[in-house]
């Protein structure tokens, strides 16, 4: 402990580093900010290392960045919430800055800091950081204040709210459309400190403002807001300010402030209520769903289920489902992909005789579509249309939809069907299962892709579990182990990895019988990669089988591997031992 | 007579079944350009026989479009009824058409493309225009120019625009509106235009509108903007702060929140031209549009797209102020790419040209830090990058430079080198190396000597400085862990534990 005595200069340690030419040691000593304030203690951090990082930011953007982020949670080694006001400068220098990661980042740390404050602390000193910031003479200034309104209001007593209120409306109102824009990302989120009264006063103007902007770029910020504001006022007061705003938008001769519009209106339907959705929305969505542009019809072909369940099952069947027929043709392929990601929810909403009559056509043209991802789609959702109709109006088109995308030329598209395949099993039921899909499981296993071969064999594991180890055994594992002699030894592994999935799921009796006596065969393949994995499988089997025989089948094979010619072989053989060594010894 | 042209235009009720019309024909125009499938699609299914032929039918009503008519020559009027009969020529421009289905309308098309062309040749004679014509004129182009663009997805996954393979997308209606840029064109170069009528027109929301247009994928559309805004700047004197600062706007968005605009080249060029008009002194404000704009410019990583225009604005201030070259520098040094060499040959090409017009005195204000940039430069992989920088020696003006300031530069430099020298995998590289030592030695032998000692003693000391460094940080990590947190917070807060948490 001689050390102690030892005279220590943390900030000695931290100027000298950050006075390094080479960036990542100035980045590094920043990131361990923390170490040295509590090696400094609570009053020094306060009075030498905040006043110190305060003066010095005249760094790389990328040091500047770290030290925005750390001193967000900087408050414990200040001496706690009391002092969280020293954070305050430094950090309100950070929001001025040019690179936009760096301001944010100060933001989002002084919107941490300014929430555990107390509320004097803000009103003394957050609160005039505030309107410094918000008056600054360069925009990045005053676009970071926007950030920071929602934190320093609820404070603030009736004057100074009233302040607030005005500066955010001159800062709506900005000379600049980068400050504008921020104005518009944060109203939603000022919005929602601000009381009731003066919501519709003070703040439905400033929305009225930003929406009828003539950038582009503001006017679809305030779209995204409205959804937000609209949950706040009374339904009936969204229906006069939000409804007739969102109505003109849905029909915006810009297809981004459409795009967002279609992003939107699901909330908005939920703030406004079913009366008016059913009057004013249904219409405006509708036109969404037949937009121009492909890229609005995605937007609003993913929400139409849960548009519809907003609605009666009547209206939906009016209004909406002659538009999901339409575009479940339509001629772009996202489109259709986004519709088949969602139209299963729609059977529950519509009930059983609508879905056989108007759905099911819809889903088997889905299923026959060309595109993949479509069909996929379809597929990953038929739990959905399960519960509702029962899967036997499908199944005879699903067959052939499921063995084509087996086969697809695509690995990501024959990945993603393997994916659903215990899915499917479950949904299918074991006797359709055993007819029609066991071989392709099979075939997959000796797929040319690795990850399609990993993919299968976890899939076999995935099947065991469903249709539990009686069926599996009968059904699985004779043809798993029949792979075992297949002349490549990129096959002959990924049996080898099947049956280290499988034995965990078949318990210890069939492991010892079935699976055990292949691997203790594979350990004379010629190949050593099977030989090496092989003694990793047997490390995978000794926590799963008996002790006996550990000793009697596993350990004899491990110890003829570990002195195999190929170092590799011998290490894992080696470790595996030493494993099985460690076992026994925590067992005795 | 105006009303009865006007009554042949579009309305916008024509049949009430089809929501589509009840959007403006600037949109409906935009919607209908071609929309390009994305490209990476398993099976690039597009052409689907069943897909419903939704492209425009039901925008562009036949029976509406069927109305128009061609007017009379302007010969065949007299020349006290010309400017009325221009009135009318210009509103039935107003209709646009659909583009996309070229056997679509092709009378109709070409009635009006054979209007624009008598416009055109109107706009170029010596009648003084009426403010109806005017405000005509400015509806015309506001109708047939003013679009929004199509998503473009190839930009989403290019890198902004780096790719010389790109095929630039060219607009379908290009034949309409090539001709009406030019009737814009020569309207507002008119002698015959008196700006401050015009200027009522041609106001703040219209030049808005023109500088969004200047994100068009057609390059031919841009160019048409260059000129017209150009011509703009120059006639009305009263909208040039407004412009600069609409143009300030597109580049703040550009630099710090989209990285994606199409006319950042040609917007520059214009500011090109205006810098070089900039009366001296230079005011403040352009001044600060140098450090607020130009010099963040250099920081997207499409650079490389409007990289000359760049250079040329910023080379346009020093020339006039030459005072402003160790802001530029430092500036550079600031936005120095890190991982993206054709970035740096880029800033070294512009580092060059302004160390060629540098004086003296500026220089020695960013000596240091300079030459720390250019000898990382030297030490690069990159073999163009490191051949770029010690190609600095070829020119005889930075040499200069470096021999006055060699006590400042040579410890700086000769680490770099001795590093080269010792591993640097290409050739080219090391002979530049061996060549720029063996200059300093020339230059000042008893220096480089000294230089040399002091470099090898200092890289002895390296890994004592290291361990020192790792030394101190662990008995302050020990001092740290001896320290309890007492405050008010109980519990002791890791940075990463709270990211987490977030």
């Amino acid at each position: 402990m001689a050390m102690i005595d030892e005279p220590l200069y943390p900030i000695a340690v931290l100027i000298d580093e950050l006075k390094n030419e080479d960036i990542q040691l100035r980045l590094n000593s920043i990131r361990k900010l923390s170490t040295i304030a509590r090696a400094l203690g609570e009053e020094r951090t306060r009075k030498e290392l905040i006043p110190f990082l305060s003066e010095n930011n005249d760094d790389d953007d990328e040091v500047l960045l770290a030290m925005a982020e750390e001193l967000g949670v900087f408050i414990p080694y200040v001496g706690g919430v009391e002092y969280g006001n020293v954070l305050l400068p430094p950090l309100e220098t950070l929001c001025i800055v040019e690179e936009t990661c760096v301001r944010d980042k100060a933001v989002e740390s002084l919107c941490r800091v300014g929430a555990q404050m107390r509320e004097q602390d803000l009103v003394e000193f957050f609160i005039p950081m505030l309107k410094r910031l918000a008056a600054g003479e360069w925009f990045t200034a005053r676009v970071s204040s926007c950030g920071l309104f929602h934190i320093a209001y609820p404070s603030a007593p009736e004057a100074l709210k009233t302040e607030l209120r005005t500066i955010y409306g001159q800062l709506c109102q900005d000379d600049m459309p980068m400050v504008r824009r921020s104005a518009a990302t944060n109203l939603g989120k000022f919005a929602a400190t601000i009381e009731a009264p003066h919501l519709k006063v003070d703040i439905m103007p400033m929305f009225n403002d930003l929406t009828q902007d003539d950038q582009d770029s503001v006017r679809l910020l305030a779209v995204e807001g409205c959804a937000a504001l609209g949950k706040l006022l009374e339904p009936q007061d969204c229906v006069a300010h939000i409804l007739p705003v969102i109505v003109s938008f849905s029909q915006d001769k810009s297809w981004r402030v459409r795009y967002m519009v279609a992003n939107q209106l699901y909330e908005l339907c939920e703030a406004v209520g079913p009366e008016p959705t059913r009057s004013d929305l249904v219409p405006a969505y509708v036109r969404l769903l037949r937009d121009n542009e492909a890229e609005v019809r995605i937007a609003a072909a993913g929400k139409v289920t849960k548009f519809c369940r907003i609605l009666n099952s009547e209206l939906a069947i009016q209004n909406i489902l002659p538009c999901v027929k339409e575009l479940s043709t339509d001629s772009s392929q996202h489109v259709r992909s986004a519709l088949a990601s969602v139209i299963m929810g729609m059977a529950p909403i519509l009930g059983k005789d609508a879905t056989i009559e108007q759905l099911l056509p819809i889903f088997l043209s889905l299923l026959k579509d060309e595109f993949p991802d479509v069909r996929l789609n379809i597929i990953s959702k038929l739990d959905q249309v399960n519960q509702v109709i029962g899967i036997d109006l499908l199944s005879q088109s699903l067959l052939p939809a499921i063995v084509e995308l087996a086969e697809d030329r695509h690995w990501r598209v024959r990945l993603a069907i393997i994916e659903y395949i215990p899915l499917l099993a479950s949904q299918l039921g074991v006797g359709f299962f055993d007819d029609k899909l066991g071989a392709l499981c099979m075939q997959w296993l000796k797929d040319k892709v690795y990850s399609i071969r990993d993919a299968a064999a976890n899939n076999v594991k995935r099947l065991a579990e469903e249709f539990g180890p009686e069926w599996a055994l009968q059904h699985i594992v004779p043809q798993v182990l029949d792979m075992i002699n297949n002349p490549h030894y990129l096959y002959r592994m990924t049996i080898l990895q099947a049956i280290s999935l499988l034995a965990p799921v078949m318990g210890a009796e069939i492991t010892c019988s079935n699976l055990l006596p292949v691997v203790i065969n594979a350990s004379k393949d010629r190949v050593p990669n099977i030989k090496f994995n092989v003694a990793k499988v047997l490390q995978s089997l000794i926590p799963i089988v008996d002790q006996s025989v550990v000793e009697k089948t596993i350990r004899p094979c491990l110890v003829e591997l570990s002195e195999d010619p190929d170092v590799d072989v011998r290490f894992f053989a080696t470790q595996a031992l030493q494993s099985s060594d460690q076992l026994t010894m925590m067992s005795s | 007579m105006l009303k009865q042209f006007l009554s042949k235009l579009p309305r916008k009720s024509g049949k009430s079944d089809s929501p589509e019309l009840a959007r403006s024909n600037s949109c409906t125009k935009a919607g209908s350009t071609p929309q390009p499938h994305r490209s990476n699609s398993f099976n690039s299914g597009s052409g689907r026989p069943c897909a419903p032929k939704r492209t425009s039918s039901a925008v562009f009503p036949a029976s509406v479009v069927a109305g128009i008519e061609p007017l009379l020559p302007f010969k065949d009027v007299p020349s006290s009824e010309r400017m009325n009969l221009f009135v009318s020529k210009v509103s039935l421009c107003c209709v646009t058409f659909d583009f996309t289905d070229p056997a679509k309308n092709l009378i109709e098309k070409d009635v009006k493309r054979q209007t624009l062309l008598e416009l055109l040749d109107f706009v170029s004679g010596s009648v003084r225009f009426s403010e109806p014509a005017i405000l005509a004129m400015c509806r015309m182009c506001a109708v047939n120019l003013f679009r929004v663009f199509p998503p473009n997805y190839r930009s989403t996954s290019s890198n902004g625009g780096e790719n010389d393979d790109d095929e630039p997308m060219f607009d379908p209606a290009w034949p309409h509106l090539q001709i009406v840029y030019d009737v814009l064109l020569k309207f507002i170069t008119s002698s015959c235009l008196d700006a401050k009528v015009a200027k009522k027109y041609i106001d703040h929301s219209f030049i808005l509108r023109l500088l969004d247009l200047f994100d068009s994928e057609d390059p031919r559309e841009r160019d048409c903007l260059k000129t017209i805004l150009h011509r703009v700047y120059g006639k009305f004197m009263v909208h040039r702060p407004f412009i600069r600062k609409a143009i300030s706007n597109i580049f703040y968005r550009f630099v710090f929140e989209t990285e994606k605009h199409n006319g950042i080249a040609e917007l520059l060029e214009i500011f090109g031209s205006i810098i070089s008009g900039f009366a001296l002194p230079l005011k403040e404000e352009h001044k600060i549009f140098l450090w607020r704009v130009l010099i963040p410019l250099h920081k997207p990583k499409s650079l490389g797209v409007y990289f000359q225009q760049l250079s040329f604005c910023v080379s346009q201030f020093i020339e006039k102020e030459p005072k402003l070259c160790s802001t530029v520098v430092g500036g550079l040094l600031k936005y120095w790419p890190i991982t993206n060499s054709q970035k740096e040959l880029m800033f070294l090409g512009e580092l060059e040209e302004i160390l060629e017009a540098i004086n003296m005195v500026e220089f020695q204000k960013v000596t240091v830090p300079l030459f720390w940039r250019i000898g990382y430069c030297i030490n690069s992989f990159h073999f163009q990058v490191a051949e770029r920088a010690l190609f600095f020696w070829n020119n005889d003006q930075i040499v200069n430079l470096i021999t006055h300031n060699r006590h400042v530069i040579l410890p700086i430099i000769l680490p770099a080198l001795e590093k080269n020298a010792q591993n640097h995998w290409n050739h080219a590289v090391l002979n530049l190396t061996i060549n720029v030592r063996k200059m300093f030695m020339e230059m000042d032998d008893q220096l480089f000597m000294f230089c040399h000692t002091h470099f090898k003693e200092e890289e002895a000391k390296l890994s004592v400085l290291a361990e020192k460094r790792k030394e101190a940080w662990e008995r302050l990590e020990n001092a740290a862990s001896r320290q309890p947190i007492t405050g008010n917070t109980a519990v002791l807060v890791t940075p990463l534990a709270t990211s987490i948490a977030y």
